[in-house]
């Protein structure tokens, strides 16, 4: 596939984020801040939430599994959580999360299970859809610099 | 993490000469977010030399400064020209950074700006209350990252963002009646950006 189709595939993926809702602008600026002097720059910020988005939907897991839950903590974690998400321009794992923190200050056990299920749901739809466009990113800088060689 | 130089004493003019580096420090808990205030910095154009902790403890160290209120901090040696904490972190939070770091007995403390996702007044005030310069919505955008740089160089207030939605003309004042017309956290663009009184 040409550079230009690369691209363009990547377009039609991030553009079709943006309308189901799974991004906002603020991933606009992330897109933004990548340049010739930090060409990786998305994919390591990408890589970067979901490493730590899986590492905080594990101990959410774990303390929701708790016969008596550390409301505390958990807020804690999905406080951070949808800070990143929110960095990221994540929205929909953002507004998922806004909604396990009222179940949390409640202090409502259901609630908060169902809600971290919802936030893991719009992550991993997410995730999909980010593991595709960073091979096309790859694709894409693997081009740019056969080219340059 | 890498060492900062030690700055040229006396570029106070507004204006930094010979193209010296206003050395940030960023403290930050969330590893997306330290990565993204790093490239920011760095990307604006304006001459930052970042550094970066996961803690504020970790920024004590940086700074050299104790816990221990008994031992005298070696406070003219700064290494630090500004930092930028996050407000919520485990253990030690930025508002307590912010409370050691102004609380040395120096003439001049390092200019401290507190970040968070949360636009809560009380937080705010609380952050003013102890001489947080200024207080930032997160995400940080590049036009938060420019206005840093008159917080380390002359302690002036800088002037307004361009294309921020103040009603303030060319002075800042505290926002509260711009928070309750906002409505609160939870927006998914964080306007206002809040700042304190910055009139000396």
């Amino acid at each position: 596939m040409s550079l230009m189709a690369l691209r363009e595939q990547l377009n039609v993926l991030v553009n079709s984020m943006f309308l189901e809702g799974l991004l906002d602008q603020q991933f606009r600026q992330l897109q933004m801040l990548q340049d010739a002097s930090s060409p990786g720059f998305v994919a390591e910020v990408i890589t970067l939430f979901c490493e730590d988005s899986e590492r905080m939907l594990t101990e959410l897991t774990k303390l929701l599994d708790q016969a008596v839950v550390d409301y505390q903590k958990v807020d804690a974690y999905v406080h951070q959580l949808k800070g990143s998400s929110s960095s990221v321009g994540a929205q929909n794992v953002k507004l998922a999360c806004i909604q396990f923190k009222q179940f949390c200050e409640e202090n409502n056990k259901e609630g908060c299970l169902s809600a971290l299920n919802m936030v893991k749901h719009q992550y991993y739809s997410l995730r999909s859809k980010f593991d595709t466009m960073l091979q096309l990113e790859q694709r894409i800088q693997a081009y740019g610099s056969e080219q340059q060689n | 993490m890498e060492e900062v130089e030690k700055r040229d004493e006396g570029s106070h003019d507004g204006m930094l000469e010979g193209g010296v580096e206003v050395r940030v420090l960023v403290v930050d808990d969330s590893p997306v977010d330290r990565r993204m205030v790093e490239v920011l910095l760095k990307k604006s154009g304006a001459m930052f030399q970042v550094t970066s902790v996961d803690s504020a403890k970790r920024a004590m160290e940086v700074l050299g400064l104790s816990e221990d209120k008994t031992k005298s901090p070696v406070v003219d040696d700064q290494k630090v020209d500004i930092i930028l904490t996050d407000y919520c972190m485990p253990e030690m939070t930025g508002y307590d950074l912010l409370k050691a770091v102004k609380e040395q007995s120096c003439q001049k403390p390092i200019p401290v700006i507190v970040m968070s996702s949360e636009n809560e007044p009380q937080r705010i005030n609380r952050c003013r209350a102890i001489g947080a310069e200024d207080f930032i919505i997160k995400p940080l955008q590049t036009n938060d990252v420019l206005r840093l740089r008159s917080y380390a160089r002359t302690g002036l207030p800088p002037p307004p963002p361009p294309s921020s939605s103040s009603k303030a003309g060319t002075k800042r004042k505290m926002t509260i009646d711009l928070l309750a017309e906002s409505g609160g956290s939870g927006s998914e663009r964080r306007r206002p950006r809040l700042t304190g009184l910055a009139m000396a």
